[in-house]
């Protein structure tokens, strides 16, 4: 623990006075080790850790996962603009382009919907089993490493 | 003048979307007319959002859109943005460093490797740069930006203005409460939490409690891991609630002793001044906004020290004159980010925005 391990802004509160009784308790519980518990918790929690998330460092790891976004199994069309540029002429021409659009979205949106999700829940699937594959083969190695 | 808001949807609850909606409510209550545009309006939310799509109609060389970066725009939206006529702002509310999320969630990884990225682009779309916290700026300015300008988080006190959920009430108001409030993520260190309640629980408190509050959608492997955890180190007493209610959460806030916080990266920190305003007194590690958004209140550690983190939270239940301090100073810490004061410094940005 370094010196200044804690910060209080209040003027009127003793940051050293804190700290010192801080340190007292601490010493006057005369703490070994923790009851019932084999190790140190930190240590637990690490290897805890290794063992269910993996090694942190190692983003490379999750770059072997399914190459492909959320956002590509979206395959509704959400951007589309029916603009015009010439006068007269171009906003009766997009008014009626507009109402085609409109009719064909109205019976096509509900299946590209349920298409987009259905793709969504695929690769939210694909991605727990490619996160169990690398859970697994994390595990081999380490079993690996034991026999050896 | 026009000033819209754009982020890639809006939802209840969150710190983000909250914001989108105070500021279109300080925005139109000053005569601008503001829309918030989305590029997937929630059904919830229908008449309140409209489609990007839409956008084209408010467009103008006179109109701002106020861009909120979070995470990663899709390519198409980043595309739209580079044909629109508009003048944009990025408004920045950081993005979480997209290593805490390896071997948790892959699609989070990759979109918050992306939003990261993404900034750079953002950055020749953009005429100026705001974030939540001048931490949020500082990242901006690294990446680049010159006009920078700090808008904080709106804290709205009348979301809360509740009746507190009786049956949490009920279970927790009695004892000593140890509250977290949080989406369940790697960043936010939820570990540090359980182990610092080890402490506590065995050595000083064995009637304590952990309240760990927040939803742990797509972070389902960290909440296992979590849970082992709690159960490795054979710790009753730890309570994940999962989503919560306004009326559940303000119960949470009754009912706790101390906030503590271990997060690592928080771009702001909005549980921060939800304990303020419900007068919790605040333990937090010192890192990223965290030390910002306190602006000198609450109680900040520099290390990871378990047990002298949870001997503070003894002695911080224990010395009242200590508690009166903190939860004053909290209190006083709170009024920045009121509603009236926010909007004075918003009414200056755009004002600054007109001028240019």
């Amino acid at each position: 623990m370094s010196d200044n391990w804690l910060e209080i802004g209040d003027e009127n509160v003793s940051v050293d006075e804190i700290k010192r009784q801080i340190r007292e308790r601490i010493a006057g519980r005369g703490i070994v080790s923790s009851p019932g518990i084999v190790g140190d918790p930190a240590a637990i929690a690490a290897e805890l850790w290794k063992e269910m998330i993996g090694d942190p460092a190692d983003v490379t790891a999750s770059d072997r996962g399914v190459p492909l976004r959320q956002q590509d199994c979206d395959i509704v069309p959400r951007h589309y603009v029916i603009d015009w540029r010439t006068p007269v002429l171009g906003p009766i021409h997009a008014t009626v382009r507009r109402i085609i659009n409109a009719e064909i979205c109205r019976y096509l949106l509900p299946s590209l919907e349920k298409q987009s999700h259905f793709n969504r829940e695929v690769l939210r699937l694909l991605e727990d089993l490619a996160r169990e594959n690398a859970r697994l083969q994390r595990r081999i190695e380490a079993l690996r490493g034991i026999q050896e | 003048m026009q000033v819209h808001q754009f982020h890639p949807t809006v939802s209840f609850g969150d710190a983000t979307s909250n914001q989108i909606l105070s500021l279109q409510r300080l925005l139109r209550n000053a005569g601008y007319r503001s829309v918030i545009f989305c590029e997937h309006p929630p059904l919830h939310f229908q008449g309140r959002t409209q489609l990007i799509a839409r956008y084209g109609r408010y467009a103008s060389p006179e109109s701002v859109l106020l861009l909120h970066f979070s995470r990663g725009y899709s390519a198409s939206v980043l595309d739209w943005l580079e044909q629109l006529s508009a003048r944009r702002v990025l408004v920045y509310h950081n993005i979480t460093p997209h290593t805490y999320f390896a071997g948790v969630n892959e699609t989070v990884l990759e979109a918050t490797r992306t939003g990261r990225e993404q900034l750079d682009r953002l950055r020749t779309l953009t005429e100026a740069g705001w974030g939540d916290s001048a931490f949020n700026c500082q990242e901006l300015a690294e990446r680049g930006w010159t006009h920078l300008e700090t808008l904080p988080i709106i804290f709205d006190p009348r979301r809360y203005a509740v009746s507190p959920d009786r049956k949490t009430m009920e279970r927790w108001r009695d004892g000593i409460n140890v509250l977290f409030v949080g989406r369940v993520s790697p960043n936010k260190r939820l570990e540090d939490l359980i182990l610092t309640f080890h402490y506590l629980k065995r050595f000083v408190w064995p009637d304590a409690r952990l309240l760990l509050v927040g939803s742990a959608y797509g972070m389902e492997p960290y909440l296992e891991f979590l849970q082992a955890l709690v159960k490795r180190l054979n710790l009753p007493d730890v309570t994940f609630t999962g989503h919560v209610s306004t009326a559940q959460l303000a119960a949470c806030y009754r009912c706790a002793s101390t906030y503590l916080s271990m997060s690592e990266h928080e771009g702001f920190g909005v549980p921060l001044l939800e304990s303020m305003h419900f007068g919790v007194p605040i333990i937090a590690y010192k890192a990223a906004a965290v030390p910002e958004t306190l602006g000198g209140s609450g109680i900040l550690v520099k290390d990871k020290d378990y047990a002298a983190v949870a001997e503070l939270i003894a002695l911080l239940a224990e010395d009242t004159y200590l508690r009166a301090q903190v939860t004053a100073l909290q209190r006083k810490r709170l009024q920045v980010f009121m509603p009236n004061r926010v909007a004075g410094h918003l009414r200056e940005l755009i004002r600054g925005l007109e001028c240019e």
